[in-house]
């Protein structure tokens, strides 16, 4: 049992791991991490690899849903920018590849504060419609911007290269995809202890009071905007460089909506929350896919189970918006006191 | 000689008098990103059918050279990337030579990995002209015509039917919609037909009012529905022949399912389409494997069905070739052997022997429906495009 944990500067208080057993269960999932790729076969790098990316993505929705709370649906296309981004760079210039990465970051980072423009106006589901339609307008111009995207037929992305290395295949696309991604977690955990990350956080609970305290809400809220357009561009550029394949129909719609679900799931408002709702929505429906493997006659039992696993899957984010409508990270959150105060009840 | 060389001569000799037969023994695995569910699943479940079929009859004939199929899947919900991880899956945990891929998205995904292992010929659900390109996608191939070898057929089959007519082209703004596009006017031109009008759609809308105004002033003699499965053909047509209009109606394979063009009603009467395979109660000529096909089901088996037990024989023939002429089962191989394909049987699933030359099976057939019997009919020869 823990009965506290002292803190005697103001530097241990805004620490991001405030206690001895967090940096050391940080250790242990850094080592995790590191080791993974030398113990893992092909698919669950692959699956790695695409949780990273997800988790990278539905982290900047988190920062504009979840901490600045105004509603977006227009993450797909953003990273549908960033991918677009990397391989014309990478196809016409062969620029280097954190060069290209920052590239998408940065020109769906521009997108992206014009999209939030209207955020100033209109709040919520109008909002939400607003990303939509602007999605719409990317999805356009990414089909019909022949001359640089490729049209419908999209580009071919060649592999990622760092010091002569192509990077062609999970293991080596391991090392660009998950240090980017924690890159990305640690700064938006920290984003969260300073003023804007609060001035965001002020925005998303109650914006004319945010106001008043002298929160200027057109530069914050664009600002929310940019930086979860940055995040999305630099999942969408990860993406490119994974996939080595961008179409227009790479970036629908749905996809937009799968990241807003991951982090309803996960948690909103929470970096944890972000992290878990990517993970379980990646991972869950390829769980369910190896349950049904284990079953004898897996053969035959795939035919007839999977529109029944999809069901499953429908039911489990049903079930957790009704029974944890604060996402699986309060459950993490629950699970983490239980041990804290054991062998004591909550 | 000592006791311990002659033993080592002797387990040499084993050694060699054995392996054939375990060579023999050895299994060719063929795998695939199947869409069990999601939105082409109607197409998914009918072509897992028709390649479990096939390779159940080769194995009960005792395989190929003595080596029996296992055919692995996993479904993919039409996600590219669902469709990858179960690639990186199958082939992560077997020995995999000949891939099914479900969708253009995929096939375009996973070339460079293709290209990059070197041992798997794959086929797929996509019959995008893109795909026909050796060059760009050595280790794939389609079992049917491409998209815009499809229109070329339609277009030849008008050409001779009404020279210099009037053709229009309704498609949904989508990859799939505009793929053949382009080889539409070209062949229009090339053919001397007049194109009349060029009609595109939201993906998935329903209200056609305008559209239909559109194409009712441009009066074709014949309109080509490509990018669709089912909707919103039903309402053009409808309310074209409500209209008063006399154009023939014409789709493309993935819309010329005998039920979904059942599915039109009255208005669906003549409607034409091309298709690459006989349907399965197409009994106008001797069609033994189709024969075969009806004896394992009784009932009716979708043109997807036809499409994977199509897939299935070329992969089969291209292993079988590969491994007559002593060569390991790689992409190379198996491309060589495919591309060795000509004047084929195909049991009468495509009513003239097939030749591969690039990536594609450029062979097919106008069939018309008819709502009386609720079947479609043969309205043309089979046309190959040269």
């Amino acid at each position: 049992m823990r009965i506290g944990s002292a803190r005697e500067t103001y530097s241990q208080d805004e620490a991001l791991f405030d206690s001895h057993t967090k940096r050391v269960w940080l250790c242990v999932l850094g080592t995790g991490l590191v080791l993974f790729p030398f113990f893992a076969g092909q698919y669950w790098l692959y699956l790695a690899c695409l949780v990273a990316i997800n988790v990278a993505s539905a982290t900047g929705l988190n920062i504009l849903t979840g901490y600045t709370g105004q509603v977006s649906l227009g993450q797909a296309a953003f990273m549908g920018v960033g991918a677009y981004a990397v391989a014309v760079l990478e196809k016409q210039l062969g620029t280097p590849v954190l060069l290209n990465l920052l590239c998408a970051g940065g020109a769906a980072m521009l997108v992206g504060l014009v999209v939030g423009i209207p955020s100033l106006r209109v709040k919520g589901l109008y909002l939400a419609i607003a990303t939509i339609a602007a999605s719409f307008i990317l999805h356009f111009i990414f089909a019909n911007w022949t001359r640089v995207t490729g049209g419908t037929a999209g580009l071919t992305v060649p592999p990622a290269t760092i010091f002569g290395l192509a990077l062609d295949t999970e293991f080596r696309l391991y090392w660009l995809i998950m240090p980017f991604t924690v890159l990305m977690l640690a700064g938006a955990a920290n984003l969260f202890r300073t003023r804007i990350g609060r001035a965001f956080i002020a925005i998303r609970d109650r914006d004319i009071s945010a106001e008043v305290l002298g929160i200027p809400l057109l530069r914050y809220k664009l600002l929310s905007f940019g930086l979860s357009s940055f995040y999305a561009g630099v999942a969408g550029g990860l993406w490119a460089y994974f996939f080595r394949s961008v179409t227009p129909e790479s970036f629908p719609l749905l996809m937009s909506i799968f990241f807003l679900a991951a982090i309803i799931v996960g948690g909103m408002g929470s970096i944890l929350g972000g992290i878990l709702g990517a993970v379980f929505m990646t991972l869950v429906p390829e769980v369910l896919k190896l349950m049904v493997g284990w079953l004898p006659n897996a053969s035959e039992a795939m035919v007839f189970l999977a529109p029944v696993r999809t069901i499953v899957f429908g039911a489990l984010i049903v079930g957790f918006l009704i029974f944890e409508p604060h996402g699986l990270a309060e459950i993490w959150r629950r699970i983490r006191r239980f041990f804290h105060l054991w062998p004591f009840r909550s | 000689m000592k006791l311990s060389r002659w033993l080592t001569v002797l387990l040499a000799a084993a050694g060699i008098a054995l392996a054939p037969a375990a060579q023999a023994q050895e299994e060719i695995v063929i795998g695939g990103s199947i869409p069990m569910t999601g939105v082409f699943a109607f197409a998914g479940i009918g072509i897992n059918a028709g390649l479990q079929d096939y390779f159940k009859i080769v194995n009960d004939a005792g395989g190929i050279k003595g080596r029996k199929i296992r055919y692995v899947f996993e479904d993919t919900g039409y996600k590219p990337d669902v469709s990858v991880a179960a690639f990186k899956k199958l082939t992560g945990a077997n020995k995999i030579s000949l891939y099914y891929g479900d969708s253009t998205a995929f096939s375009r995904t996973i070339n460079p990995e293709l290209e990059r292992l070197g041992s798997i010929m794959m086929a797929g659900a996509s019959l995008a002209t893109e795909i026909n390109d050796p060059k760009k996608f050595p280790a794939q191939f389609m079992a049917g015509p491409d998209y815009s070898e499809q229109i070329g057929i339609l277009l030849r089959h008008i050409a001779k039917e009404k020279p210099a007519a009037k053709v229009a082209i309704v498609y949904s703004d989508s990859e799939f919609g505009r793929d053949p596009v382009n080889e539409f006017r070209e062949m229009s031109k090339k053919l001397g037909l007049t194109v009349a009008v060029e009609i595109q759609t939201a993906p998935g809308s329903v209200d056609v009012s305008t559209e239909v105004i559109k194409l009712r002033r441009a009066d074709p003699d014949y309109t080509i529905f490509h990018g669709y499965i089912l909707a919103p053909i039903p309402e053009f047509v409808t309310q074209m022949k409500k209209s008063g209009s006399k154009s023939h109606f014409m789709g493309t394979f993935w819309t010329m399912d005998s039920s979904t063009v059942m599915k039109m009603g009255e208005a669906g009467d003549g409607f034409m389409g091309v298709m690459p395979y006989r349907y399965y109660y197409d009994t106008s000529a001797k069609a033994p494997m189709l024969d075969k096909i009806r004896q394992l089901h009784p009932e009716y088996q979708n043109t997807p069905y036809l499409q994977g037990f199509l897939t299935a024989m070329l992969f089969v023939e291209s292993a079988k070739r590969t491994l007559e002429a002593g060569k390991p089962l790689d992409a190379k191989n198996l491309k060589a052997a495919l591309n060795s394909i000509k004047n084929f049987d195909t049991g009468g699933l495509i009513g003239v022997p097939i030749t591969i030359k690039g990536n594609s099976v450029p062979v097919g057939r106008i069939y018309r429906a008819d709502m009386k019997t609720q079947k479609m009919v043969p309205a043309s020869d089979w046309i190959v495009v040269e």
